[in-house]
């Protein structure tokens, strides 16, 4: 008796159980279809195929090229056509355009020059590093080191896409991963926030770091299977010592790592690249841990879908839905302190590069007067750290804002080394005997260009061949090459480049 | 003797299955995980997935988890309580289906998660507490007269939060790294 109670008590729990169990399994099924991501092929570079299944966030990440004006940085100041005598910015530096532009600007600009195979031009491959998921696709394809290896032109017909889903997204889960190694390797080796503890809410800033960050092109040696030596040039993030503008500059000063020598001041330079997250996150809303996407990819609202706007800009442009997250202030308020902060900023940059450009005239004069480089050491170094933090502080444009406090300290510190330059200068050029000298004036970006001896004209001509000529070649190559790499949605219909007017 | 015997058997394997089964429900169920105070466990079911991802890119995430506003934090045990009905009340209109896309507290939620509002924002709100017999009532159930989130009403889920607005949620794929 005792048996059959048992045995029905233990069958009507088993056959609820299962009940419940089988309700459990429809709700997993029900969970596993809406966890569904549909198929895309891993590392798609084109953006549209994943925009397939992802409407509203392709659309959104598409309307970046309403962001199309081209801003010529070098017109505002010409100044920093002196600064950057000697090397590519001094040709062609305008504010960035809107994501969707990447590609386009890159193969447009000046500085990339006008290659005629993919043997010819000034830049190596590593310039194409952050303008595509391309890059990503050919990273994993040929290996990082290959990658690496060669002039700019080589990889023409291979990088199609501007940067878009595949370099942030996993194909299968859409989870958000970075694709660019050595930003784990700089994590790695900076020590504070190592990459493998990195929380979701640190990945939707990583993401966008694998760019938006200070690097150099650090030279590899490297021998291929068939015993053959390269020399790479490898994006690196400078990040051992710290992410301060001291620790950096110390990175390279153990180094004696130079982009290149200035061509009147012959002094060792460095450029700063954009140093976005390293003056984020010393800024307050970086402490709070924000990440990039918490204002520049807003939530936004379709009906009563609620996705995440992938037309990263200004967070300005939608300050209802950003700022006004947290903060209680108005629309109109916050302008004003945004502005103001802008203000403060270029107040203390036009000042900087005014010292700076001067003394790398006086420099150039001392030369010419016979000063020896014994005397003229001290002094170019204080040019290159000068420069160096001025730089810093303005070339991830929104430093300003991310960082107002540090981005003037940086300020303050390169205006002190320029004197300091200037100064020194003005000893030598005393002891030679013109302690009176004053540089040359110029009031326009084409006067500082004729005045460091660069010909534009011919420079322009060059480029616009090579846009008529290999440029189209890229594309029919990459279109009928069957891979299925191209996606004539991200082709750019209007040409813009600072030099338009001459095309 | 002998049916007996083989009735013993039988009762046996049946208790055997009953404890298989039992465990099998346990596992797929993730019942253990419900212990834990991890946001993420609160999106095992995909039906929190709006609010996680809201909470997500809400201010608050830095400073509180689900369980710090919607749980009792005057002791464990009421926590554990407040817990179980919730978790009982879930598991039931989870399985029979009966819950529509719009989620709203139930009365006994509500109070906790205003008292729970007044323990972290006392400074901000001990002033009005005092004034609060001169104010309007519209809820007599709230010393206060009315909820916080009567006029902070994003606060921290924001005004849309069915369960269809949150497409492709952050949520979903966090819950592939449990």
């Amino acid at each position: 008796m005792k048996s059959i109670i048992v045995i029905v008590v233990s069958v009507v729990a088993t056959v609820l159980m299962l009940l419940l169990l089988g309700s459990i399994w429809g709700n997993k099924a029900d969970q596993a279809m809406i966890n569904t991501v549909p198929e895309i092929r891993e590392l798609d570079p084109r953006s549209s195929e994943w925009g397939k299944y992802f409407p509203r966030q392709y659309d959104s990440y598409m309307a970046t090229r309403e962001s199309d004006d081209i801003t010529d940085v070098l017109k505002k100041d010409p100044n920093m056509v002196v600064l950057w005598a000697g090397y590519g910015f001094s040709k062609d530096y305008n504010e960035p355009r809107g994501h969707f532009y990447m590609l386009e600007d890159n193969i447009n600009t000046l500085r990339t020059g006008a290659p005629v195979d993919e043997n010819s031009g000034p830049m190596p491959t590593a310039c194409w590093t952050c303008k595509s998921p391309d890059v990503v696709r050919l990273m994993e394809e040929k290996g990082e080191l290959e990658f690496f290896t060669g002039k700019w032109a080589r990889w023409g017909d291979e990088i199609v896409n501007p940067v878009g889903c595949a370099d942030c997204h996993d194909h299968e889960t859409m989870q958000l991963s970075v694709k660019r190694d050595f930003l784990a390797r700089a994590l790695v080796a900076e020590g504070s926030a190592p990459f493998d503890k990195a929380s979701h809410q640190d990945m939707r800033t990583l993401v966008c770091v694998q760019c938006h960050a200070e690097y150099y092109f650090k030279k590899t040696e490297w021998e291929d299977p068939d015993g053959q030596q390269h020399t790479a040039a490898v994006v690196t993030f400078p990040w051992d010592n710290g992410l301060a503008v001291e620790e950096i500059e110390q990175y390279y000063d153990e180094r004696k790592f130079t982009d290149w020598t200035h061509q009147l001041s012959k002094a060792p330079m460095l450029k700063a690249q954009h140093p976005g997250y390293e003056t984020f996150k010393t800024g307050i809303h970086g402490q709070n841990n924000l990440a990039c996407a918490d204002c520049h990819m807003p939530y936004v609202r379709e009906g009563e879908v609620k996705y995440s706007d992938h037309k990263v800009g200004s967070p300005l442009d939608n300050i209802s839905n950003t700022c006004l997250n947290c903060h209680g202030e108005s629309e109109e308020q916050f302008k004003q302190i945004v502005e103001r902060k802008l203000e403060r900023k270029e107040e203390l940059a036009a000042s900087a590069t005014d010292i700076l450009a001067k003394a790398h005239f006086e420099a150039a004069k001392a030369w010419e007067l016979g000063a020896t480089e014994a005397e003229m050491e001290p002094a170019l170094m204080d040019i290159r750290h000068g420069q160096w933090r001025w730089d810093f502080a303005v070339a991830a444009h929104g430093g300003f804002f991310h960082a107002p406090e540090e981005t003037l300290r940086v300020l303050g510190t390169a205006i002190d080394k320029g004197h300091d330059a200037r100064l020194k200068l003005r000893i030598i050029l005393a002891n030679y005997g013109l302690p009176e000298y004053e540089g040359p004036g110029f009031s326009s970006k084409e006067e500082a260009q004729e005045l460091i001896g660069l010909q534009m004209e011919k420079l322009v001509d060059e480029k616009i061949t090579f846009l008529n000529t290999l440029r189209e070649e890229w594309i029919q190559n990459a279109a009928t090459s069957g891979k299925n790499i191209y996606d004539p949605k991200t082709e750019v219909k209007e040409f813009k480049a600072s030099y338009s007017d001459e095309k | 003797m002998k049916n007996s015997n083989v009735m013993t058997y039988v009762a046996t394997a049946c208790v055997v299955m009953m404890v298989v089964v039992f465990v099998t429900l346990v596992y797929e169920s993730r019942a253990l995980s419900y212990l834990s105070s991890d946001p993420k466990v609160c999106i095992t079911c995909h039906t929190m997935n709006t609010h996680y991802a809201t909470w997500q890119h809400s201010s608050h995430r830095e400073q509180a988890r689900c369980v710090d506003c919607h749980l009792p934090r005057d002791s464990f045990v009421n926590k554990m309580i407040a817990k179980s009905i919730d978790g009982y009340n879930h598991s039931v209109a989870m399985t029979f289906g009966t819950y529509g896309k719009n989620l709203r507290v139930t009365a006994n939620a509500a109070e906790r998660i205003q008292n729970n509002c007044i323990s972290c924002h006392q400074g901000a709100v001990s002033q009005m507490h005092e004034n609060s017999e001169h104010y309007a009532r519209f809820d007599d159930d709230v010393s206060m007269g009315r909820r916080c989130w009567d006029c902070h009403r994003m606060i921290p889920h924001g005004r849309t939060k069915s369960l269809l607005s949150t497409p492709d949620t952050l949520g979903v794929k966090e819950f592939k790294n449990l």
